[in-house]
């Protein structure tokens, strides 16, 4: 509470993160970023409980912190006003916080798993009793995970590595890439190969984001944990890790430090050595990139980068690169967030709220007649696609297709 | 020339005005309380929140130490409600005298106070933010006092039972025959004029300006004037009041207070109770003296500094360099004997904690003048029945939670959680004039924003009732009282705020072209 | 590599940024929040008082306006239409006759532009209007409003609190939060059925800025059709929709220009000692994951003063440049700095680097200190432009000046 407090200092109460709250925007049950964070911060004691303010309705976004022009970690703060003891979460969060548990359970059963989830009784039934809204976006299981597809690529060890000339990096590919979309993955390695890196897959769990975004800290910490002990060895030699999606990488370069408590030395190392896919190739291969002639797609489309990847600072690297694409007619999104922020628009309570605050958003897509929607974030993808019946794409899809590797 | 007749004046409505009209009240007596301003606007209001154990002058003054404790117990029962019980941590740092401990727990035990040893891990757990350069620490039952919520209750109270409060009159002059006093000439200055007030007995309880009221009969009190300046941290750092097991010196107490955290004070001496103006060196000084207790606090947010004036009685008139020789403990004045001036007491100095006690010597004596036998009953009589419980600062927070269909309530000022309707129950009260008056009663405005959106706000509900002109200039000065208790802290995220609320009232609402001239 | 890299997303940040993609140049935008517009009034302030160009000649040669000079001005003027015509968000006024727009205090601001929906019936002495608040709408009082309108001489026959169908909202309401209400065309039908009987005999009508965030003139010309009476707009309190409005406009048209726009993360200047003339390289940024250079061929400087970070204010009475450390000029006693009312002019205002003709932060001896890199905006010394009423006059000039610096 300390750290907040040093935090809180910085607060004018100008207002300019309510102004760009998504959530407070669509809903007067959210009292805004600032009156729950610095705000009520100076209200709080160790030996008494603030009553509720409303807090859960934050769907942690990150826009706050963002816009603010006085550093103040404000989503921070009302990020960790969340935690809860475990008792205290609802089993329908424990649930959805584990995507690598479902996914390791259901994958056992794929053709009936997916089956039954696009099942309307179950579906309804899910929301009757665990409060999943039966208009969740609860995505397909692929047939094979991509760790088993790609098992020749795992390295537990640096060691394996050391006659390697090429560039090296270390693939983290996530929940969604394993168990939903492993083709994000395929050609994720395919176009860092084609740019002349070595890519293999280091030893890792899922990255505890959804864990800590529904307050169970003490779980997320474990997987943190759990990351850095697997990653560290690879991280000493100076390898760097790259991930496809947003939330993954922001959890390793911030939110273990900045949300979990995990500040060391091998946090530290693994937040500096951590980059989005399009940071990395755009920083460290401009000319490799730049060198190939794409092939023009002819389309237009709408990109909107997720909240997540705004949150890491670096501005949006893809935009960058899908500019250069002929034929390619690109619209940006202005939202700020397209409304499920991860697990927060599966919840029943939650999705009239979150589809508000993407309406804007999918009304764009449709009026503007885009063929298809790119963001880097899966949630993101699946949630636009589900309002708009729009294909939704990772945008290194896209640029897969332009240096003809599909 | 208007008239009324009363048995008991009491000039001045800060504590000591408060408490003695309260005691006499109880024991019957007809009383009327007239103050130049509203409630505990002189040193009562301008202090630093103290509820003390009596360990701070456990060694250095037994008797007061003594006093305090057993008016700690006794608040504690009548005014729960205006008291945060934070308790109270002595710590001896590893530089000061390590043998003033052994002396100090010696002279706590004597006097009664209950002390507890903590252990490093215990202090740790209880205050992270504390240094670690600590060599012994121990928990007494100090506590946070909130001297609005208390007062201001306590005037409630006092007109529940006939009592009579006149706020904004101002003492002009005294009509005195046969050496006796049996007027008081006060002026209204809502009214605009002037009222005879005739009174068997006057009290002056005016604290500063105690040789100032007594001038008015001719008398000469010697007093001295001390200043003290508290500065204000945004953010409670430690949720314990603080304290330096060593002799007392200045700045080496941190207090809780609402929502912010207060370090004080310094003992400047002074020519008069109007020198309020702080140097910037005493600000350096206290964050300094902080910082020897919470590393890292001179580099936090300083919402704003103030000063309050300690009167003290110096019958030796000696002219010292530090006021902290002269006495501190409370003066009760028979003008009678000491100045031939009959019907006119004097009773000033002391602390908050012992306020009631100084009640209580003060309406012993008058009752005796009355021939009243009754005894003093404000030990036990509970001057809010309603509110029982001590004052939890979480609580604050469910002034948010009002919501349902029936919800037309709103936050005024956001930063203290101050609604429209404790506005609006405290313009219902009849205490205040001025937003500055609501300020003290509600806290508006006394957070880091320092009144930039909830000023204009808590004063459109003036210009509801008011002329446009009153309440502007009112808003105006308002305003100009917050910028001036930040000057001296106009650094970092201060001077950011102070730059903010400029922008807003001088280009968002361009308040400055409706002053013209005046500006 | 970039050819402009722009430090500061405010309105100078961000006028800068697309003046340069103008010409063709490829520009970066790098800004650790949003700049001030959320807590303007969203319009173009060049002069306050009296007739512009008059004043501008009688300037010190060291006020930002005559070291940008007039051409800078006129041409950011011209380019501000531009931009704001393509994105159906127009203003009105011109510079030799002053528009006179109410505050929501009941003050009387003078602008130079304003939007629309601001300015477009405008208030005139003889001619009545009503004032009118929305329920939940927490700072907006017509009462206070039209009384201060008053003692200035205008006539409020009419103030009214008008209701929002629904249900009762949970919490005090922002203009935001009203805005998204108006965003909806049959919500906007809903609200005006409302309204429409209770405006009987209304005809200028001064509402709180509430009609719309995104296409704010589609919503505002809406609204207006549907009540029959002649609207305008007052500014409210933070978050202040006209500045956002304006805010929204320039970030979109950045955006499609292709500027890379990158939030969130504080820059640190880094200095080129590679060649021998004094050259900045870039800046640093601190983002989420640790530090990523970004090097550029010239950087402008929009940082703003000691409001948003420009310039820090430490605790031992100095005041710092925040990206580059370079020298302010400024008063060291700090009793200086700070005048004992809010109303009264304050020296701290006019803190700031000193600059040259070409916008070039300079030193003692008027030498610019680095050849690459500009300033422009509040971060400037010399003006106090909330007496003068001059901001974002100031922040498109010097702008303006300072890209074609850059890029000559």
């Amino acid at each position: 509470m300390i750290r907040d407090f040093l935090a809180a200092d910085q607060c004018l109460k100008c207002n300019i993160c309510t102004a760009s709250c998504p959530v407070a925007k669509v809903t007067d049950l959210f009292l805004g970023p600032k009156a729950v964070g610095p705000q009520i911060l100076r209200f709080r004691h160790p030996d008494y409980a603030l009553p509720n303010v409303g807090e859960e309705w934050c769907s942690s976004c990150g826009t706050c912190s963002l816009v603010c022009p006085h550093d103040v970690p404000v989503a921070e703060m009302i990020a960790r006003m969340k935690e809860r003891p475990t008792r205290k979460v609802p089993w329908r969060d424990r649930i959805i916080s584990r995507p690598e548990v479902i996914g390791r359970f259901a994958s056992r059963i794929t053709p009936l798993a997916n089956s039954l989830l696009k099942s309307p009784r179950l579906r309804s039934a899910l929301e009757k009793y665990l409060g999943i809204s039966s208009k969740a976006i609860l995505p397909a299981l692929a047939r094979t995970n991509f760790k088993k597809a790609l098992r020749e690529y795992y390295v537990r060890t640096p060691n394996r590595l050391e006659e390697i000339s090429r560039l090296t990096v270390g693939y983290f590919h996530g929940c969604s890439t394993n168990y939903f979309e492993p083709r994000i993955g395929e050609l994720a390695i395919a176009i860092l190969e084609r740019l002349g890196l070595y890519v293999f897959l280091p030893p890792q769990v899922c990255c505890g984001l959804p864990l800590q975004s529904n307050g169970l800290f003490d779980a997320a910490r474990k997987l943190a944990t759990q990351n850095i002990k697997y990653l560290e060895p690879f991280l000493r030699e100076r390898i760097p890790i790259i991930g496809t999606s947003p939330s993954c990488t922001l959890a390793f370069k911030h939110n273990y430090r900045a949300i979990l408590g995990i500040d060391t030395e091998e946090s530290r190392l693994l937040a500096n050595s951590t980059y989005d896919f399009f940071e990395f190739i755009l920083h460290f291969m401009p000319d490799e990139l730049f060198r190939i002639k794409f092939r023009g797609v002819a389309a237009r489309a709408l990109y909107h980068p997720p909240c997540q990847l705004r949150s890491h600072g670096i501005g949006t690297p893809a935009l960058t690169i899908l500019r250069e694409i002929p034929e390619l007619e690109l619209e940006v999104s202005e939202s700020a967030c397209c409304g499920t922020a991860g697990t927060y628009g599966m919840k029943s309570e939650r999705y009239e709220v979150a589809y508000s605050v993407g309406e804007n958003l999918f009304r764009k897509a449709i009026t503007m007649d885009a063929d298809f929607i790119m963001s880097d974030s899966e949630t993101c993808r699946w949630w636009i696609s589900k309002h708009t019946n729009l294909p939704a794409y990772h945008p290194l899809e896209i640029l897969a297709r332009s240096m003809g590797i599909v | 020339m208007p008239s009324l007749s009363t048995e008991l004046l009491v000039v001045g409505a800060g504590a000591t005005g408060l408490g003695i009209a309260w005691d006499a009240c109880l024991r019957g007596l007809k009383v009327v309380v007239v103050d130049q301003s509203g409630i505990a606007q002189g040193t009562s209001g301008r202090y630093h929140g103290l509820l003390h154990s009596g360990g701070r002058y456990a060694v250095s003054d037994p008797d007061t130490a003594r006093e305090c404790a057993a008016e700690n117990a006794i608040l504690r029962r009548i005014a729960p409600h205006a008291i945060e019980d934070t308790g109270g941590l002595y710590v001896s740092l590893d530089t000061d005298p390590p043998d003033y401990v052994p002396e100090w727990f010696g002279a706590c035990q004597a006097i009664g106070i209950d002390v507890d040893r903590l252990s490093h891990e215990d202090v740790r757990r209880r205050e992270p933010s504390l240094t670690t350069d600590i060599s012994q620490a121990f928990l007494l039952n100090d506590g946070a006092l909130d001297s609005f919520d208390l007062l201001r209750s306590l005037a409630g109270s006092i007109r529940q039972i006939g009592g009579q409060i006149w706020l904004h009159h101002q003492l002009r002059g005294f009509v005195i025959e046969n050496n006796r006093i049996v007027a008081a000439q006060v002026f209204s200055e809502i009214e605009q004029d002037t009222i005879l007030i005739g009174a068997d007995i006057v009290v002056n309880s005016t604290g500063p300006w105690a040789d100032q009221i007594a001038a008015l009969a001719d008398i000469h009190i010697p007093i001295t004037h001390s200043r003290g300046t508290l500065v204000a941290i945004a953010n409670r750092l430690t949720h314990t009041v603080i304290h330096r097991c060593r002799p007392p010196k200045d700045g080496d107490a941190i207090v809780p207070n609402w929502s912010a955290m207060v370090i004080g004070t310094t003992d400047i001496p002074v020519a008069s109770a109007e020198e309020l103006s702080i140097d910037p060196a005493e600000i350096d000084f206290l964050l300094h003296q902080g910082e020897e207790l919470i590393p890292g606090v001179s580099n936090r947010r300083a919402l704003r500094a103030w000063s309050g004036i300690r009167p003290l009685y110096n019958p030796g008139q000696r002219n010292s360099d530090t006021t902290r020789d002269v006495s501190r403990s409370h003066v009760l004045i028979n003008h009678a004997v000491t100045d031939g001036i009959s019907g006119f007491l004097s009773v000033f100095g002391g602390k908050l904690t012992t306020f009631r006690l100084m009640a209580e010597y003060a309406v012993d004596f008058v009752a005796k003048e009355f021939d009243i036998a009754d005894e003093c009953s404000t030990k036990s009589v509970p001057i809010d029945p309603q509110r029982k419980n001590y004052f939890i600062l979480p609580s604050r927070a469910e002034r948010l939670n009002q919501t349902g269909e029936e919800r037309n309530d709103s936050v005024i000022c956001e930063c203290e959680i101050v609604t429209r309707s404790q506005i609006e129950a405290a313009l219902q009260s009849g205490n205040h004039s001025s937003l500055d008056d609501l300020r003290r009663e509600t806290r508006l405005g006394m957070g880091p924003c320092q009144a930039g959106f909830c000023a204009v706000r808590a004063s459109a509900m003036a210009y509801a009732s008011d002329e446009a002109q009153n309440a502007l200039s009112d808003l105006v000065s308002f305003i100009e009282r917050r910028w001036r208790g930040t000057l001296p802290l106009a650094w970092g995220p201060s001077m950011r705020q102070m730059a903010f609320t400029r922008r807003l009232y001088l280009e968002l609402l361009d308040i400055q072209q409706l002053l013209g001239d005046d500006s | 590599m970039t050819d402009v890299l722009v430090i500061g997303a405010g309105f100078c940040g961000l006028y800068a940024a697309i003046a340069a993609s103008k010409r063709n140049a490829r520009v970066t935008l790098v800004a650790s929040g949003h700049g001030g517009l959320s807590i303007s009034h969203g319009c173009i302030d060049v002069w306050s008082s009296s007739a512009p160009s008059r004043a501008l000649s009688r300037l010190k040669k060291t006020h930002p306006y005559r070291l940008a000079g007039k051409d800078a001005l006129n041409t950011a003027l011209e380019t501000l239409d531009l931009i704001s015509h393509d994105a159906d968000y127009p203003f009105i006024g011109t510079l030799s006759k002053p528009t006179i727009l109410p505050t929501a205090f009941g003050a009387i601001h003078t602008t130079a532009y304003a939007p629309l929906s601001l300015a477009q019936t405008g208030i005139q002495k003889n001619i009545p209007i009503s004032i009118a608040s929305i329920a939940g709408l927490r700072d907006f009082f017509p009462t206070l409003l039209s009384k201060n309108l008053e003692m200035n001489g205008y006539t409020v026959r009419r103030t009214m609190q008008l209701p929002l169908p629904g249900p009762v909202p949970q919490r005090d309401l922002y203009a935001t939060d009203i805005a998204q209400r108006f965003a909806d065309s049959s919500n906007r039908e809903r609200i005006s059925r409302l309204w429409r009987p209770r405006l009987a005999g209304v005809d200028r009508l001064g509402l709180p800025a509430v009609l719309g965030l995104h296409h704010s003139q589609r919503v505002f010309r809406s609204v207006q059709d549907l009540l029959g009476v002649e609207l305008f707009e007052i500014p409210t309190p933070p978050p202040s929709l006209p500045g956002l409005r304006l805010e929204n406009m320039l970030s979109d048209t950045a955006i499609k220009m292709g500027v890379d726009i990158i939030l969130g993360s504080p820059a640190a200047g880094r200095i080129d000692h590679s060649g021998k003339n004094k050259r900045v390289s870039g800046v640093s940024l601190q983002t989420a994951g640790g530090e990523q250079n970004l090097d550029a061929h010239s950087v402008i400087l929009a940082t703003g003063g000691l409001l948003h970070g420009g310039l820090v204010a430490g605790r031992n009475g100095n005041i710092v440049e925040s990206v580059f450390n370079l020298p302010v000029e400024y008063a060291e006693s700090h009793q200086e700095w700070l005048k004992p009312s809010p109303f009264d002019e304050q020296p701290y205002e006019k803190y700031g680097l000193l600059v040259n003709s070409r916008m070039q932060p300079i030193d003692l001896h008027g030498d610019p200190i680095f050849e690459n890199l500009f300033a422009a905006g509040g971060i400037i010394a010399g003006a106090d432009r909330q007496i003068e009423g001059s901001r974002q006059g100031i922040d498109i000039a010097t702008a303006q000046r300072a890209v074609e610096a850059a890029l000559e």
